[in-house]
């Protein structure tokens, strides 16, 4: 017996359904007519024969079915009836069909959009061949394991770590900011330089031309570029001709052979490139002052190697790697593989998960809702479903048919649920684009879709099957056939309660956690910053430190500090611009470079003493940022231009190591502020001790939501690195004036030009992974328990409106027997609140136990009893609204109309 | 005219692959090359006689197609397939084979054992 065949069969019974059981109704006519012939040949006359041939063969028309029933299609057919019928059912009863599909659309709808999301995030975030074999090794100083280290390899090291064992493929990349020149404002961008074999190593088909190939390095490098999606567009205004046309970087002609997709934007921790660069290409300065060329490594790693087995033998590489060069690596280290979604598993991976929990929560009771329309109206069904049994229908074959109409609910909730849920997913990524990777893009794909039929189907199995199999037990269909008139108060009902206390229960949870994630992000908002970020704009420049002839000029320390006070009084002459300052590293939230200090009068601490944060600074600095003065003074312009001998510290540092005592007057020093690399200058005798002349407020430095760290402020001529940060009060929208603040630095040098970081401060701030993560989760998790009410209060509105129903004969018997309305009212309400009050009861007590562990894992200090509470108090309120609205048609009725009722 | 006889559960498919293999046939026919073969002394039920056809159509061991009947009316013609005519040399097999098995059991006598 061939598949095939019974394949071809059905697909034929079911494709052709009219035809097929046309034909076999022809075939069995003319059977019966060829056989009445014969029997008129046997001598019977005609209409005898037709007689006897007919009974024999009976009526054609039952012959399709025949047909079907032979070649086991019976099953489909009954199935098909049964989704038939639970369609129609559906219709007939708008109402509680639209809260049932509603109910399973918003759960299945909001799970399908956090797992879409998760596996945009998590799962399967960069668009690279293998990317989950690719590592980015990670140099753990053991000393201080929190302190990662980028991982830098020289050339020829590199070469070596390519060789090793376990690798597949291996990229070596670098960075720098380069300028396009030959148009009439320059323009910085951000060149990757990447090893030849990138093409091969991401694997990523190039939206247009080409990707860098190992061809690219032939002949000392090919003056090749490919670009970047975003800089395309923002460039070339994502013009398609742009294969073969030249771009100026560093006055070095470049042919543009190729752009890359969207969703390639290598990388987003070190810095997404606008153009990809052969690493051949370039220009080996740094390698003629001593610094030999560096790279970044990314690892491939062979199919069949674990990340242990590749991180033993690369670290013992790179401890040989120490041996040859103790100087550049910490003391005691080692190398870690770290997966290159790590960063975003860490930060919003834990949020994710627990987003989806809460989402599973709220299918859950959208699952309990259904089960409960299920049961409520089923006991309405009864009837029905006792006439059927009464007619031979077997348990099975009604529990079927329920399960059936429960799938047609699920299904069509699924179907209503993944068209929101691709809206849903968009909308928190949309929301929050900085704690997502920038390759994530959200698109429904196979697996989502296999998980939301799935989920679906099982879903329709829990919430159908209670129902089914309650309803179909022998005593409920007997009962059913008895009468459709029930006068006593029915044990059904109590059946409903562990439902609604289970849907009050995990609302409860649901409502709970919304309040701690709230309360956290309440917490990160209203936190002081120290300072105003309002209209205030943060830019910086790099100085040409490549070209010796422009570097000369501005090398030493007095000629840098002159020249960027220059630029800073030009941009204080802005018309518009309230107030200009330098604040090198000084940029809040996170601001300061830690160093050890020394205070007179106390030993030398060495390695093992506390660090402070030391910010370099122009005097008008704090006025502009709003920082207030709290003793002393700022240092004047003279002090300002020597550096040395003055500083200010904030009110942390007074308050932590001069304890409060007037800070004025104390000396302070930080012996390793000096420097002797080729590019930094420093002061005179900026080691040396200063005196502190003035303490101001704190501002935040170490973030948002962490505590102020105690910070030195000192003039900014003490310590010039090859770059110079602004931090510019303006009138009005600040990232206006950044044309401005451009021509103003091309005003004093031509080739210098603000780099492209310039930002509005209160829009970083907003932008800053902490802040939008909290804010996502808990406007997620707020919307995600408000459907969560609203769907528990519909269940419970529906159970009681429902109930009331069923049993208002039974009320008019208590009215007429006297009850009083306000006992009715109760009665009719009775069981859901005790449902209600038993979920409350579980749902605390399970609160109770989460939610230190939830606050642990969230990093959350706000843990405690007042969301717990508010919930509880927020569900007890509602509960009764909806439990009072539904039963007040119980009190309204009148005896005799309640009696009479049907 | 001889007692009529009911046949055992599947044989009445075998007879119907066998006449099937003397030639394309409607069911009609096939019914009747059964009937004069056995000399009339088969019983079979109209129901179950085209429920064993379809089924064995299913099965893809016969094949049905609509054709003209010898006085010119429309009818279903059913030819037996290269997996029907393994399937009767086996079924024939099988069976020919209990059927002497049973034989030589029931015919035994008393001194043979």
């Amino acid at each position: 017996m061939s598949l095939g065949a019974t394949l071809r069969c059905w697909w034929h019974a079911v494709a052709h359904r009219k035809r097929v059981t046309a034909e076999a109704e022809d075939e069995l006519r003319f059977h019966e007519e060829v056989y009445a012939e014969d029997l008129v040949r046997q001598g019977l006359t005609p209409a005898e024969a037709a007689r006897r041939a007919r009974l024999e063969m009976g009526p054609p028309e039952t012959h399709g079915e025949r047909y079907r029933s032979a070649v086991g299609l019976t099953i489909f057919d009954e199935l098909g009836g049964d989704v038939r019928f639970g369609l129609r059912s559906l219709v007939r009863n708008p109402g509680y069909s639209a809260v049932a599909v509603l109910s399973l659309a918003l759960g299945i709808g909001a799970t399908t959009a956090m797992f879409s999301l998760m596996y945009a995030v998590l799962l399967h975030p960069f668009p690279y061949a293998g990317s989950d074999r690719i590592m980015n090794p990670a140099l753990i100083n053991e000393d201080e394991p929190s302190q990662e280290r980028w991982f830098a390899l020289w050339t020829t090291q590199f070469a070596e770590f390519g060789k090793a064992q376990g690798i597949e493929s291996l990229l070596g990349f670098n960075n720098k900011s380069e300028v396009i020149t030959g148009k009439a404002l320059p323009e910085d961008v951000l060149a990757v330089y990447m090893t030849e074999n990138a093409g091969q190593f991401f694997g990523v088909p190039p939206l247009l031309g080409r990707m860098i190939q190992p061809s690219d390095s032939a002949g000392g490098g090919q003056r090749v570029a490919v670009l970047n999606y975003r800089f395309w567009r923002r460039h070339f205004q994502g013009a398609r001709d742009v294969i073969g046309k030249t771009l100026e970087l560093d006055n070095t002609v470049y042919t543009i052979v190729g752009v890359m997709p969207q969703s390639f934007a290598f990388d987003d921790t070190t810095g997404v490139g606008d153009v990809y660069l052969p690493e051949s290409t370039k220009p080996r300065i740094a390698a003629n002052r001593g610094v030999p060329a560096f790279f970044i490594p990314w690892v491939k790693l062979k199919r069949e190697v674990t990340a242990a087995e590749a991180n033993a033998q690369l670290n013992a590489l790179v401890h040989s790697f120490a041996r040859q060069n103790p100087r550049v690596f910490p003391t005691k280290f080692h190398l870690a593989l770290q997966p290159i979604v790590m960063p975003y598993a860490q930060n919003t991976g834990r949020a994710l998960y627990l987003l989806l929990a809460g989402v599973v929560v709220l299918l859950l009771i959208g699952c309990a809702n259904c089960s409960l329309l299920l049961l409520a109206r089923g006991t309405a069904r009864q009837q029905e479903l006792a006439v059927r049994s009464a007619l031979g229908a077997s348990r099975w074959r009604i529990v079927r048919q329920l399960l059936v109409e429960a799938m047609t609910i699920s299904v069509t909730g699924a179907a209503l649920g993944i068209v929101a849920s691709y809206w849903l997913a968009r909308l928190a990524l949309e929301l929050e684009r900085s704690v997502f990777p920038p390759e994530s893009v959200i698109r429904v794909n196979l697996p989502v879709l296999g998980f939301s039929v799935g989920l679906a189907l099982l879903s329709g199995l829990l919430f159908g099957l209670a129902p089914a199999l309650r309803l179909s037990q022998a005593d409920a269909t007997q009962r059913g056939l008895q009468s459709g008139r029930r006068i006593a108060g029915q044990a059904g009902g109590r059946r409903l309660q562990p439902l609604i206390a289970a849907q009050i229960a995990l609302t409860l949870l649901l409502l709970a956690t919304a309040g701690i994630a709230a309360n956290g992000f309440l917490e990160v908002m209203r936190a002081p910053l120290g300072y105003q970020p309002k209209h205030v704009m943060q830019a910086g420049l790099l100085m040409h430190f490549e070209n010796a002839k422009d570097w000369s000029a501005i090398s030493p320390l007095q000629k840098r500090a002159a020249f960027v006070e220059q630029i800073r009084q030009k941009i204080a002459d802005i018309p518009g611009v309230l107030s200009a300052a330098v604040g090198n590293d000084a940029t809040p939230p996170y601001s300061g470079q830690e160093q050890k200090f020394q205070l007179e009068g106390q030993p030398d601490a060495g390695d093992s003493g506390p660090n402070v944060r030391v910010e370099f600074v122009s005097p008008g600095y704090f006025s502009t940022l709003g920082i207030p003065l709290l003793q002393g003074r700022v240092w004047d312009e003279a002090e300002n231009e020597r550096g040395d001998g003055v500083a200010i510290v904030n009110a942390a540092f007074a308050r932590e190591y001069l304890s409060g005592s007037a800070a004025v007057g104390h000396q302070v020093r930080m012996p390793d502020l000096k420097s002797t690399a080729p590019l930094v200058a420093s002061s005179a005798q900026s080691a040396d001790w200063r005196e502190i002349v003035g303490v101001v407020g704190d501002a935040r430095n170490d973030g948002v939501d962490r505590p102020v760290i105690p910070a030195v402020y000192v003039p900014f001529p003490t310590f010039l690195p090859p770059y110079a940060q602004f931090e510019i009060r303006t009138q009005g929208e600040p990232m206006a004036y950044l044309h401005s603040v451009r021509e103003a630095v091309a005003s004093v040098e031509a080739d210098e030009q603000v780099s492209n970081g310039a930002d509005d401060l209160e829009k970083a701030i907003q932008r800053d992974a902490l802040w939008s993560r909290e804010r996502l989760f808990s406007i997620l998790f707020g919307f995600f328990s408000g459907l969560a009410l609203v769907l528990a209060l519909v269940g419970l509105f529906s159970v009681v409106a429902w109930s009331v129903a069923q049993r208002t004969a039974e009320f008019g018997v208590r009215l007429a027997l006297g009850a009083s309305r306000g006992h009715i009212v109760w009665v009719a309400a009775r069981t859901a609140a005790v449902g209600v009050a038993m979920g409350i009861a579980v749902g605390a007590a399970t609160d109770f136990l989460l939610v230190r562990m939830l606050s642990a894992w969230m990093n959350s200090s706000s843990a405690g009893w007042t969301s717990t509470v508010e919930a509880a108090l927020l569900l007890v309120v509602c509960s009764a609204m909806a439990c009072g609205v539904a039963a007040r048609r119980a009190a309204g009725l009148r005896p005799t109309e309640a009696l009479r009722y049907e | 005219m001889p007692e009529r006889m009911e046949l055992p559960q599947g044989a009445l498919e075998m007879l119907i692959l066998k006449a099937a293999s003397l030639g394309p046939q409607h069911g009609y026919g096939i019914l009747l090359r059964i009937q004069q073969i056995s000399g009339e002394r088969l019983e079979i039920l109209q129901g179950s006689f085209y429920t064993a056809v379809y089924r064995l159509e299913r099965r893809g061991w016969i094949e049905g197609k609509w054709g003209e009947s010898e006085n010119n009316r429309r009818a279903k013609f059913y030819r037996l397939t290269a997996a029907g005519r393994k399937q009767l040399k086996s079924e024939t097999e099988k069976w020919t084979d209990m059927a002497r098995v049973v034989a030589a059991i029931l015919c035994a006598k008393p001194e043979e054992i």
